[in-house]
C-alpha cells in the first residue's frame, strides 16, 4: 500500500533494483511526504472523560485541542498554578508545539496539588502511588519521569476533588512504607514529606495562561491593516487601501461568504450603517474563486452596494499590495468576523458574530 | 460602541444555502426533468446492492479502495473549504443521494459535561440529484462559521469483476466538525454506503446512502490553544523534506522547574534542534535552550529531567538517534546528561558520565530499581528502521536491545539490562514504571511495536521478572505507549496502553478474514484493533476493560497522559494521535 502510492510521486521515480530491497519501502515512503502526501493523517489527539460508571466519554471533536498535526509527546501540567490540569503538545508536522490552556477551570470540581519528598529513598519518590479519597471513590496516581510516549511529566500530582471541601491522601512510598496525610483542604498546594505525617503547605503562584490571539487573524488590536490584494466582481484584482477608501472616516471591515446564514443576513444591516455615513462598510467575500459569481449575487439580492471584494490568485503582477493571507487565516477564520478601524486604519476592536448584536451588546 | 444608526428593519432572511441550491439547480447541466422522474421512481432506501461478482483479489481491491479514498479525501477538502462548486465535480450526472438536511430527530441526550448528543432519524431522509445533496450538506453546516475538518473515509469496499464493470460498493465514515462565531464547538459523525463508478478515467459517486447521522455539540470548549500568546508557538518546516525536521518517531517532552523560580519549564528534543521553554511569572515562556546551554546537538528523540547527583537541581538526560549496524554492533549517538548547575544552566558530561556507547533510545525512563538511593535510566531501543526491517509483523525480536543504565553514586553510569533480565531485542517504544504490587521495589512495563508488551516485576536484588501473561496484560499489536493510574476509582494503578491501528490495516484485514483462521487472524485483528485499557483486579492481576466502555478509539496512537481535566474525582485520557499529514489530501 505504501509503494502504490509511492507510485504517485510526482518529482521522482526509482525502482527496487535502482535503491535496493531493503530500502524499497523506505525510499518510497520518504518520497512520499517529501511530495505532501499523508500517511495516517489528519487523525486528530483525542480526549476522553471518565464517566464514573466504568465508560467514557469522547469530546475529541468538541475538546479544542483535538490537532491534526501529528502530535506526539504530550505534558499533563498545571502550567499556570490555578489548579486544573494544561497540556503541551510536541508534534511532528512543522515542528509545532502547542499549548492547550484548560478553560474548564473549577466549574466540575475543587483540587488538590500534592508533592512528594521521600527520605528512605531518593527523594524525588518516582514509583510512589498517591491515593486521595474523593467523593467518586478513591483514586490513584503515580510519580513518574518517562511514560506515555517519550514524555516526562513535571513532578507534581493533581487531584480533583469534586464537591468535596478536604480530602484524605495517602502514600504509598518507594521505600514500600505507607502513610496517610489530611484531611487536606480543597485548593490546596501541599509538599508531603515521608514519615513526616505533616504536609507542608507550598505558596501558590496562580496565573492565567494569556488569551489567545484571535482566530484566524494574523492582527491584532492596534495593528495597521495594509493595503491588500483582491479581485472585483469582474475578477480584476485590485489594491484595496482602507484609508482611500474610508477617506478618513472608521472603517468596518467585513468578512463574509454566501454560504454563511448570518452572514447574508446582516448584509442590509451594514448597507444601512454604511448609508448612514458616519462609518465606511467595506467586505471581503470569502468564498472559493470558483463561487464569485453566485457570491456577487447574493451580495446584490440583499440590497448591498458597498464595496466588496473576492478571493482569487494570491499574486498579481500589476496590482501591488499584500496579500490576503498576511491579515487572515483563510482557512480559519470564522465568519461573520468584522474589524472594526479607526480613521488612521487600526484595528480598535474585533466583531465575532453579526455586527448588530455586538452593538446591541455594547449598547446595553 | 453605540449603535451608529437606528437598527434596521431586515427583511426576512434569505439564506445562502437556499439561494446556493437555487442556483445550482438553475444550472443547464442539472438533471433532466426525466432524470428527476427516474430519482422519484428510486427505491427511496437507495439501496445499494453488493457486487454480484466481486473482484476478491486482495491487492486489487486495496488499491482501487485507495483510489476511491484519495478522490473521496479530495472532495472532503472541497467540503471544508465550503467549495461546492468544485465539491459538484466528484458527483455524476446520475447521481442521487439522501440529503444530509432536513433530518427528524429521534434521540436526544445530555452527556458528561454538558455534551448535546442528538442521532437523527435517517428514516425520515429524502432522496434527492447532486445539486439537493449538496445544498443538504450546506445547510448541514450552515450554522458554522468555521469548518475545522471534514472527512469521508472509506472504511470497506467491494468492486464488481471485468473490465467494463468499474463500480464499487463503499462503506463510508462520514466526519464533520465546526466552531460557531461564538466559538461553540460542533461534530457531525455518519456513515452510509456508496457506489462509485469510474467514468472517464476516474471515480465518481452515483449513489449515496446514508445510514446513521449523529451531532454532538457544546457551548464552549474545554481547551483553548495558547500557544503563540504565550510565547511557544513554534512552526518550523515541513517534515520529510530535509528542513530540520525529518524524524519520524521522536518529538519528546519534559517538564520540570529548572531555574528553581516556581513555574514549570518544558524541555523539547527534537531534530536538528533543540527547545527550552522557561515559565515566566506573566503565564508566558521564554525560549532559552542557546542561553542554557541545551540548544544542540540534534536527534534528540526522548528527554527526562531528574536528580541524577541528588543535589537538589533537575538534571536532563536525553536520547539520541543510534542504530544497529549489520554486524549487530550498535552504532550512531550517544546518550547526553547535562548537569544542572543550580540556576537552570546545563553543561553536558555524558561521557565522562559513562554515557559513552551509542544507543536507539526513542523513550527514557526514570527508576530506582535497585533502591540504592540513585536514580538509574531505563532507555526503550526500537530498530533502526532506515536499514533493516523489523523480522515479524507480529513478535518481531530484531530491535535494537534496551538498556538499563544503573547510576552508581551519581558517579558513572554502566548498562545492567542483561543482569537485570530487561534487556529484551522488541522493537520498544515507550515503558512507564509504578510499584504496582506495591511490595516496596519498581516494576516496570515496556510497550512494543510488532509483537507483545512486556511487565517486568521488580524485586529487592534488582532483577526483574518478566509477568505480563500471568497478569493478563500482554496486549499483543504496536504498542506506542504506557501509563499508569487509577480508571475505575478503587485505588489500584490501572494501565492504559496506546497502540496503532490505520484504517487501512483494518480494511485490508476486513477482507481477510475468510482467507486466515483462527490464532493468526485474532492475533492480526489485535494488532488493528486500537487503545487497551487494563483495570487492576483486587487478585493483583489485570482485566481488559471491554472495547464498548469506550476510551479507547485512537488511530495512530502516540502518547497518552492520565489526569482529571475537569476536576471531578476520576481520571480522565488524552491521546496523541496520527502519523504524518501532508499539505495534500492524499493519504495511505
Amino acid at each position: 500500500m505504501v509503494a502504490s502510492s509511492a507510485q504517485k510521486s510526482q518529482t521522482e521515480k526509482f525502482t527496487a533494483q535502482e535503491v535496493g530491497e531493503t530500502d524499497y519501502l523506505h525510499h518510497h515512503r520518504a518520497q512520499l511526504f517529501k511530495d505532501g502526501f499523508s500517511f495516517s493523517g489528519n487523525e486528530r489527539d483525542k480526549l476522553w472523560f471518565n464517566r464514573g460508571d466504568g465508560t467514557f466519554c469522547d469530546v475529541s471533536d468538541l475538546s479544542g485541542s483535538d490537532s491534526p498535526n501529528d502530535g506526539r509527546a504530550v505534558l499533563a501540567t498545571d502550567f499556570d498554578d490555578d489548579g486544573d490540569v494544561d497540556l503541551f503538545v510536541h508534534e511532528l508536522q512543522r515542528e509545532r508545539h502547542a499549548l492547550y490552556r484548560n478553560d474548564l477551570n473549577q466549574r466540575y470540581g475543587g483540587f488538590l496539588k500534592l508533592r512528594l519528598k521521600a527520605t528512605k529513598s531518593q527523594w524525588e519518590a518516582i514509583g510512589a502511588t498517591v491515593v486521595v479519597h474523593t467523593p467518586a471513590g478513591p483514586v490513584a496516581q503515580v510519580t513518574s519521569r518517562g511514560a506515555g510516549f517519550s514524555s516526562c511529566q513535571a513532578p507534581e500530582l493533581v487531584f480533583g476533588l469534586a464537591d468535596a471541601e478536604d480530602a484524605k491522601v495517602e502514600v504509598h512510598w518507594p521505600s514500600g512504607a505507607s502513610e496517610t496525610f489530611g484531611p487536606l483542604a480543597r485548593g490546596g498546594r501541599f509538599l508531603l514529606e515521608e514519615a513526616s505525617g505533616e504536609a507542608q503547605p507550598i505558596a501558590g503562584k496562580p496565573r492565567r495562561l494569556p488569551d489567545p490571539l484571535p482566530k484566524g487573524l494574523r492582527l491584532g488590536i492596534g495593528e495597521k491593516v495594509p493595503p491588500f490584494l483582491a479581485f472585483d466582481a469582474g475578477s480584476e484584482a485590485r489594491r484595496v487601501d482602507l484609508a482611500e477608501l474610508s477617506g478618513g472616516k472608521p472603517v468596518y471591515l467585513n468578512f463574509w461568504a454566501k454560504y454563511c446564514g448570518p452572514c447574508v443576513q446582516e448584509l442590509p444591516y451594514l448597507e444601512q450603517l454604511d448609508e448612514a455615513g458616519e462609518v465606511r462598510v467595506v467586505a471581503v467575500c470569502m468564498d472559493a474563486p470558483n463561487d464569485l459569481e453566485l457570491a456577487a449575487e447574493v451580495f446584490r439580492g440583499r440590497g448591498a452596494d458597498f464595496p466588496n471584494y473576492y478571493l482569487g490568485a494570491e499574486a498579481s503582477d500589476t496590482v501591488q499590495g499584500v496579500a490576503l493571507q498576511t491579515i487572515v487565516d483563510l482557512e480559519r477564520l470564522p465568519i461573520p468576523t468584522t474589524l472594526v478601524l479607526d480613521g488612521e486604519g487600526k484595528i480598535v476592536q474585533i466583531v465575532r458574530g453579526p455586527v448588530e448584536k455586538a452593538l446591541q451588546k455594547d449598547g446595553e | 460602541m453605540k449603535p451608529l444608526s437606528p437598527k434596521p428593519h431586515l427583511r426576512p432572511l434569505t439564506c445562502g444555502v437556499l439561494l446556493l441550491a437555487l442556483a445550482a439547480c438553475s444550472d443547464s447541466e442539472q438533471p433532466s426533468p426525466e432524470s428527476q422522474g427516474a430519482a422519484n421512481a428510486l427505491d427511496p432506501s437507495l439501496e445499494i446492492p453488493d457486487p454480484d461478482d466481486p473482484v476478491t483479489n486482495v491487492e486489487v481491491v486495496e488499491e482501487r479502495s485507495e483510489e476511491v479514498a484519495n478522490r473521496l479525501l479530495t472532495f472532503s477538502d472541497k467540503l471544508r473549504r465550503r467549495d461546492f462548486t468544485a465539491a459538484a465535480e466528484w458527483l455524476s450526472e446520475s447521481f442521487h443521494g439522501h440529503a444530509f438536511a432536513p433530518l427528524e430527530v429521534a434521540e436526544e441526550r445530555v452527556d458528561h459535561l454538558g455534551l448535546r448528543h442528538v442521532r437523527y432519524d435517517v428514516e425520515t431522509r429524502t432522496v434527492t440529484p447532486g445539486a439537493g445533496f449538496l445544498a443538504s450538506l450546506a445547510d448541514a453546516i450552515g450554522p458554522w462559521s468555521a469548518v475545522e475538518s471534514a472527512l469521508w473515509k472509506v472504511k470497506g469496499a467491494e468492486f464488481q469483476k471485468g473490465r467494463r464493470a468499474r463500480w464499487g460498493k463503499i462503506k463510508l465514515y462520514v466526519h464533520m466538525t465546526g466552531i460557531s462565531a461564538e466559538g461553540d464547538r460542533t461534530s457531525l459523525a455518519g456513515w452510509g454506503y456508496a457506489r462509485v463508478e469510474k467514468e472517464s478515467g476516474a471515480w465518481m459517486l452515483t449513489r449515496f446512502q446514508l445510514t446513521s447521522l449523529d451531532q454532538s455539540s457544546r457551548p464552549g470548549t474545554v481547551f483553548t490553544d495558547v500557544s503563540a500568546a504565550a510565547g511557544v508557538g513554534h512552526v518550523g518546516g515541513r517534515f520529510g523534506r530535509g528542513e530540520g525536521n525529518d524524524s519520524y518517531a521522536w518529538n519528546g517532552a519534559a517538564s520540570a522547574d529548572v531555574d528553581g523560580d516556581g513555574f514549570w519549564d518544558v524541555f523539547l528534543p527534537s531534530d536538528g534542534r533543540n527547545f527550552l521553554y522557561m515559565g515566566r511569572a506573566d503565564g508566558r515562556f521564554d525560549e532559552q535552550a542557546r542561553e542554557r546551554g541545551v540548544l544542540a546537538p540534534d536527534a534528540g528523540t526522548g528527554a527526562v529531567f531528574f536528580d541524577f547527583d541528588n543535589d537538589g537541581d533537575q538534571d536532563l538526560a536525553v536520547g539520541q538517534i543510534g542504530w544497529r549496524a549489520a554486524d549487530g554492533k550498535l552504532e550512531g549517538r550517544t546518550p547526553l546528561l547535562y548537569v544542572n548547575d543550580g540556576k537552570g544552566s546545563f553543561t553536558e558530561n555524558g561521557a565522562a558520565l559513562g554515557l559513552s556507547e551509542p544507543f536507539v533510545a526513542y523513550s527514557l525512563t526514570v527508576l530506582d530499581y535497585d533502591a540504592d538511593g540513585f536514580l538509574d535510566l531505563f532507555l526503550c531501543s526500537y530498530g533502526r528502521i532506515e536499514a533493516e526491517h523489523n523480522n515479524s509483523w507480529i513478535q518481531a525480536t530484531n530491535g535494537s536491545p534496551n538498556a538499563l543504565l544503573r547510576n552508581e553514586d551519581g558517579k558513572r553510569f554502566v548498562d545492567v539490562a542483561e543482569q537485570a533480565g530487561v534487556r529484551g531485542t522488541s522493537w520498544s517504544y515507550a515503558a512507564a514504571a509504578a510499584d504496582i504490587d506495591r511490595d516496596g521495589d519498581v516494576d516496570l512495563y515496556v510497550a512494543n511495536d510488532y509483537g507483545d508488551n512486556e511487565l517486568f516485576l521488580g524485586s529487592p536484588e534488582g532483577r526483574f521478572t518478566e509477568a505480563a501473561a500471568s497478569l493478563g496484560v500482554v496486549d499483543h499489536g504496536n504498542g506506542m505507549g504506557v501509563a499508569w493510574g487509577d480508571l475505575s476509582n478503587d485505588g489500584r494503578v490501572d494501565l492504559y496502553v496506546s497502540n496503532m491501528s490505520s484504517t487501512a490495516g483494518n480494511r485490508i484485514l476486513g477482507r481477510l478474514d475468510a482467507d486466515i483462521g483462527g490464532e493468526t487472524f485474532k492475533q492480526l485483528k489485535k494488532l488493528a484493533a486500537g487503545n487497551s485499557i487494563f483495570l487492576a483486579n483486587e487478585k493483583g492481576g489485570f482485566e481488559v476493560l471491554p472495547s464498548s466502555a469506550g476510551g479507547i478509539n485512537a488511530s495512530w496512537a502516540w502518547s497518552v497522559a492520565l489526569a482529571d481535566f475537569d476536576l471531578d474525582g476520576r481520571l480522565d485520557a488524552f491521546c496523541t494521535n496520527g502519523f504524518v499529514t501532508g499539505d495534500q489530501p492524499f493519504d495511505t
